[in-house]
Formats: C-alpha cells, structure tokens, sequence
C-alpha cells in the first residue's frame, strides 16, 4: 500500500512539474458534489493546482474512501461561476459506476430525473438532472459538438459532476499516469468551459 | 420521497409473507391458539405493506402535481436569505429549513419559508444569496416548486 501511495505520489509529482502546476500533498475540497461527500474529509491526496486545460484553472487529485470496501478516484475539480442558476445540478457518469454499496433504502427523495434525449450519450453515460430542469437549456448544452467530444473523447471511465458552480471531472484508473490526469485535466476544462458558454448566452 | 424498486421488494415481501402468515397455519391445520400468534403478527405485516402502498400512492400523485407546475407554471427566481438544518435526517439526507424571497414576473416578490429533504452536497450549498429557478402554480400562486 506505502508503494502505491509513492507511486502515485511520483506520477502528481511528474505530472506538475511537466505542466507548471503546484504541487500539494493534500488537500480539503468540502462537500461540493456526490462524489466528494462519499469521502468522509472530502479530500485529495496528493493534489496539484493550477491551469487544467484552456483558460480553466482548479485542483486534481486522488481521492479514496472506505465504504466497506476501498473506492479510489483521481478528479479535477473546476468552478463554473453562474451555473447554477441555468443548471443547479448535472450530473453525467460512466454507465456501470459504482461509488457505494453498502445502503439500500425503499424510499428515497425525489431529487433528480434522467435525460436521455442523445442516444451516443446514453450508451456510455447516465446522465441526471434536477427533477425540474429546463429540457431546452439541456438540448442547447449538449450540442452536437459536445455530444461527439463526450462520447468518444475524454478516458473510457471520465464521468463529471455539475453541482453549484463546482464541476468536478473524475476516473477510476487507480493509477493513471500522467498522460492520463492530462486526459482527465482537459476533458473537465472542456465541460467547464462549454457549460460556461453556453450560460454567458 | 418516491418508492424505488427496493421498495417495491419490501411492500411485496411484507404484504405476500403477512398474507401467508395469516392464511398458512390455519390451512395447514394448526390448532387455533398457534394460528392466532402467527396470524396476528402476520396481519401487522400486512398493515405495513398496505401503509407503504398509500403513501407510495400518495408520494406519486404529488410528484405528478410537481410535473404540472414545472410544465405550465411561471418561471421565476427564488433567492436563498437563510438556510439551516434541523436534525432531522431521512435516508442519510438532512431535512433543510430555507427561508427564500420568490419573485415570479406579473406576481411579484414574497418571502416564503419552505422545509426540503436534500442530499448532503446540495445541502452545504444552501448559502444566503443563492438564486434557484422556481415555478409558481398559474392557477394558485402561492404554490410554487423550487429548482435546487
């Protein structure tokens, strides 16, 4: 376990120096979305910040929690300021991702639908929504350029997180590399800066 | 809240093992004070299943009422003056008390407060300040469901 932890340090560590990032051993990101509240701190280690990908700064970095088994993570985490007033909440994860299993409720609040109008999106992602998002403002987000970048661009585990302006991009490789944190880095700045654009409309 | 398939599994399990509990041992023969025990606590599972049912009933009549208004209610906004918990948990989510100012255009600006069940992000995020989408009821303004 110490080794992998070295490892995984090296491969931050190689992947700030080649792309001018700081270096952080760890870091505390709060409860900004779903995935980030399954870690009970919230927290990345290591981390790195500084410029993603395009004019997108923010933070990436590895974040593990126990839910009675071990869940490991590396994510990029960027703001999306004025998002949430267009899209509270959006959230577009790999098919068959699993980040608990340990609780089975019967009921359940009603707090999100499926969006399921681009069929090259559906078989890769299931994407969710608040219950009453706006469905036009979803059908110009994903236009036809982005629908094509996300279904056969960014890593085959990519999934992202919108949620109150915080975007946060992730994969399940344990141990990327540095080529994949870029791959990770650039598939988020793309969503930010998409949602970002298409609010500024 | 909204019934899952796991909840549909419990309101079945209960209902069809209550039933048998009533019905089983009296078929099987058993003699009356045995088929009383096991029938009685098979009929309190039973009235559990049929209480999940109506509420499971009543959950979706509401979320059908919600869908009306998103679908033809006035679009507005709903600024977030205060929010706070109140240790009150369902399922892991906290039980939110917001205090919004609504303004829906031709209706005007109010301040309402509204109590909402949210998962724990969405919860940490109820911050003084925040704008959310909301649409009022057409037919009753007062009325009204908020986008978080």
């Amino acid at each position: 376990m110490r080794s992998a932890l070295a490892d995984l340090g090296a491969t931050y560590a190689a992947f700030a120096a080649e792309r001018g990032l700081e270096p952080v051993p760890a870091l505390g990101l709060g409860a900004l979305t779903p995935l980030l509240v399954e870690s009970k701190h919230c927290q990345v280690e290591p981390a790195a910040r500084g410029r993603l990908g395009g004019e997108v700064d923010g933070v990436v970095g590895h974040l593990a929690y126990k839910r009675n088994r071990t869940f490991r993570f590396n994510v990029a985490l960027a703001e999306v300021p004025g998002s949430t007033q267009f899209v509270p909440r959006l959230f577009c994860v790999r098919k068959g991702r699993s980040t608990r299993d340990d609780e089975f409720y019967g009921f359940e609040a009603r707090y999100s639908k499926l969006w399921t109008e681009s069929t090259a999106l559906n078989q890769r992602y299931t994407i969710s929504t608040s219950p009453y998002q706006d469905p036009n403002w979803m059908r110009q987000l994903f236009s036809p350029a982005l629908v094509d970048y996300l279904a056969s661009a960014p890593p085959a585990d990519f999934s992202f997180e919108l949620a109150y302006g915080a975007l946060l991009g992730s994969v399940e490789d344990d141990d990327p590399g540095p080529d994949g944190l870029a791959a990770l880095c650039e598939a988020t700045a793309r969503v930010a800066e998409r949602v970002a654009q298409e609010c500024g409309e | 809240m909204q019934i899952n398939r796991t909840g549909y599994f419990l309101v079945a399990l209960f209902g069809g093992l209550g039933l048998a509990m009533c019905a089983v041992p009296a078929l099987a023969g058993a003699n009356a004070e045995t088929s009383l025990i096991i029938a009685s606590t098979g009929f309190i599972f039973v009235l559990t299943a049929i209480g999940l049912g109506l509420y499971a009933r009543h959950a979706k009549r509401k979320a059908a009422h919600n869908d009306w208004i998103f679908q033809n209610g006035i679009r507005g906004t709903a600024t977030l003056l205060e929010a706070g918990g109140s240790n009150t948990t369902v399922n892991e989510m906290p039980l939110m008390k917001l205090q919004l100012e609504l303004d829906f255009p031709g209706i005007g600006k109010r301040q309402v407060r509204r109590r909402e069940v949210m998962p724990v992000f969405t919860a940490h995020r109820m911050e003084a300040g925040l704008v959310l989408p909301a649409y009022a009821n057409p037919e009753n303004p007062a009325e009204f469901i908020l986008v978080w």
